[in-house]
């Protein structure tokens, strides 16, 4: 065993590396660029970080750092920030609904296959010209078969005086519930204002129907046995069927109104080519997979093809269900005046 | 002269972080909403006329002065035998017994809903406790009584602590006369001790009554989307809504309410019992 000899450490040496200290960051800092995503929290987060950030960003010299908080904050920022040069954020995640709203003040760059070439697989009808799908799924009929031995087919089931205070939905998906309502009302789910749409819902509160301040406590609620039927999406009941929770999905005989959820990037991003791509990242097959995978949401490029039990998890039925995607052109404007109606006629009952 | 130099960097800080904010409130309150442009420099009153024009917010403001006054008159019905009890304790349990008032303050309100959500909640300790001996359960959670249950949690303590202080200030000897010249325990209690912790009863109420009218995770966690208070429905404006000129508004009626009562409130102490 040999002695450790002493560092040939002089003080001099310290010196002299201390001071080249700054000029080694300066030179990893011009390597490295950075770029903020606008990002829900949690899973979506998380996901993101170990599929995208990690995995395809950091290879490219691109450190993201995420700002996380709630879809509406991130909208009010897109639209306080719109005067200036650069704004604070270069990709933003909305739901569809919203980034046409956004799109349609004149607030977003626009997408297309030059700056993301992974744009060519995306499928039909779900993207816009200023806005990139990430993840889709149906709105479907979810029930607790342990409780329910005819599952509802249609919305108007929900009526059914053997669901009186037991059916439940989230009270912030509510634009998408009057999406349903409106489907089922008058067939035509852009329809949301409609009377026969408002009338509807009404009944439907009539019959003792519960609002949950999020997502999760419907799933709670079903488990529990408050409620033994309500109006999910098809990925959150994968999620709570992963998590044991008694639940199955029932496609409405009307269709089913798709939630979309994807990115944009602001006029003022600091760093387009950065947020393009990050953009033409999260569309690669590999990120969507993880998507699939973890959070039950429907890839949205046609270079994904899912495998195994996610496969089997998520396949729409045969025949193949009504999808019905909305004219955002006219829900993007009605969104602030139906939020008023909910909350004085759906909430305050 | 010396006095006012020693307030004033206390009151420069005051002033300009609480007035400077408010006025930028009051100036945004005073704007147009605009859904692409947010805000719109104005000055007009729409905001506080859409308020009190329409009952549904009338109603909301209605409801969170019926809860905040339900959990002060609850919190000091709870929390004046407490106080008396621990001010007038001398054992060396006295200790452990403050501490154990305090205690919940160290966990925040949030969690402590938490607690409360597992126990109102369907299928909970209280609902599944009485599904087991009656067949029947008890649905508690998103109702008026959880909301009120949750907030008399959170202040209570303060309550206590405040009256604790002010009973232990008189003199125990005053309720050993009354005794003497013939007064039962109660009626020297009514007629010695309680006229004598109005002005602590005062500060305690308020303090209660300021708390409960600004909850926002009480109304929103245990009464659910549609138990409405103010606090959750200013917030759904500012955020949700992204209507910032009316959550102003809706804020500054918040605030001058609680004021006003607050004011009021001293009115109902006899003028002799009032603090100089």
């Amino acid at each position: 065993m040999t002695d450790l000899a002493p560092l040939p450490l002089t003080r001099r040496a310290v010196l002299a590396g201390a001071a080249a200290l700054p000029l080694a960051a300066r030179r990893a800092a011009a390597a490295e660029q950075q770029m903020v995503v606008a990002t829900w929290g949690g899973d979506y987060a998380n996901l993101l970080h170990d599929n995208v950030d990690v995995p395809l960003m950091a290879p490219q010299q691109i450190a993201v750092v995420q700002d996380v908080g709630d879809e509406d904050p991130r909208v009010a920022k897109l639209y306080a920030q719109r005067r200036l040069p650069r704004g604070a954020d270069d990709v933003v995640c909305l739901q569809e609904v919203r980034a046409h709203e956004v799109g349609a003040a004149g607030l977003l760059e626009t997408i297309d296959a030059a700056k993301v070439p992974n744009l060519v697989h995306v499928l039909p009808n779900l993207g816009a010209p200023t806005y990139a799908p990430h993840i889709w799924s149906p709105q479907i009929l979810v029930y607790n078969p342990d409780k329910v031995k005819q599952p509802p087919t249609r919305f108007a089931d929900l009526l059914d005086p053997q669901y009186k205070g037991r059916v439940g939905v989230g009270d912030g998906n509510y634009f998408y519930v009057m999406m349903a309502a409106a489907l089922a009302a008058t067939g035509d789910l852009n329809k949301v204002d409609a009377e026969a749409t408002k009338a509807l819902a009404l009944r439907l509160n009539a019959n003792g129907l519960r609002l949950y301040p999020s997502t999760d406590s419907i799933g709670a609620g079903i488990k529990s046995g408050e409620i033994d039927v309500g109006v999910m999406w098809l990925a959150r009941t994968i999620m709570w069927q992963n998590a044991g929770i008694p639940v199955q999905a029932s496609f409405a005989a009307e269709g089913s109104v798709l939630y979309i959820s994807g990115m944009v990037v602001p006029k003022n991003a600091p760093n387009k080519p950065a947020a393009f791509a990050y953009i033409n990242a999260m569309l690669e097959p590999s990120a969507q997979t993880r998507f699939a995978e973890r959070m039950g949401y429907l890839p949205t490029v046609n270079n994904c093809p899912l495998t195994g039990k996610v496969a089997e998890q998520l396949a729409l039925p045969k025949p193949a269900p009504v999808l019905a995607v909305p004219d955002y052109g006219i829900t993007g404007t009605l969104q602030p005046q139906i939020a008023e109606w909910w909350k004085k006629n759906m909430q305050r009952a | 002269m010396a006095a006012a130099a020693l307030l004033s960097p206390a009151l420069f800080v005051v002033l300009l972080m609480l007035g400077a904010p408010l006025a930028l409130l009051l100036r945004f309150s005073l704007d147009r909403y605009d859904p692409t442009e947010l805000m719109i420099e104005t000055l007009t009153g729409a905001n506080y006329l859409r308020f009190f024009a329409d009952p549904f917010y009338v109603g909301v403001l209605r409801t969170t002065l019926g809860v905040a006054v339900a959990a002060t008159a609850l919190c000091l019905l709870f929390g004046l035998p407490i106080a008396y009890r621990l001010a007038r304790m001398t054992s060396r349990w006295k200790t452990a017994c403050m501490l154990a008032i305090v205690l919940p303050l160290f966990v925040g309100s949030t969690v402590r809903m938490v607690g409360w959500l597992i126990l109102f909640a369907h299928g909970g300790m209280i609902d599944g406790a009485l599904r087991r001996l009656t067949g029947g359960g008890l649905e508690l959670m998103y109702t008026p009584f959880a909301v009120i249950s949750g907030i008399v949690s959170i202040n209570l303590p303060f309550v206590i602590l405040t009256l604790q202080s002010t009973i232990e200030t008189i003199d125990p000897r005053l309720e050993e006369a009354a005794e003497s010249l013939g007064a039962p325990p109660g009626r020297g209690f009514w007629r010695v001790v309680w006229p004598l912790t109005l002005p602590g009863t005062a500060t305690a109420g308020i303090l209660c009554f300021i708390l409960a009218m600004n909850a926002y995770a009480t109304p929103y966690l245990l009464g659910g989307p549609r138990f409405q208070m103010m606090a959750p429905l200013l917030y759904w404006e500012f955020s949700t809504n992204n209507n910032w000129p009316f959550a102003a508004a809706l804020g500054l009626i918040l605030m001058a309410t609680t004021l006003i009562l607050t004011a009021c409130s001293s009115l109902l102490i006899p003028r002799r019992y009032r603090v100089a």
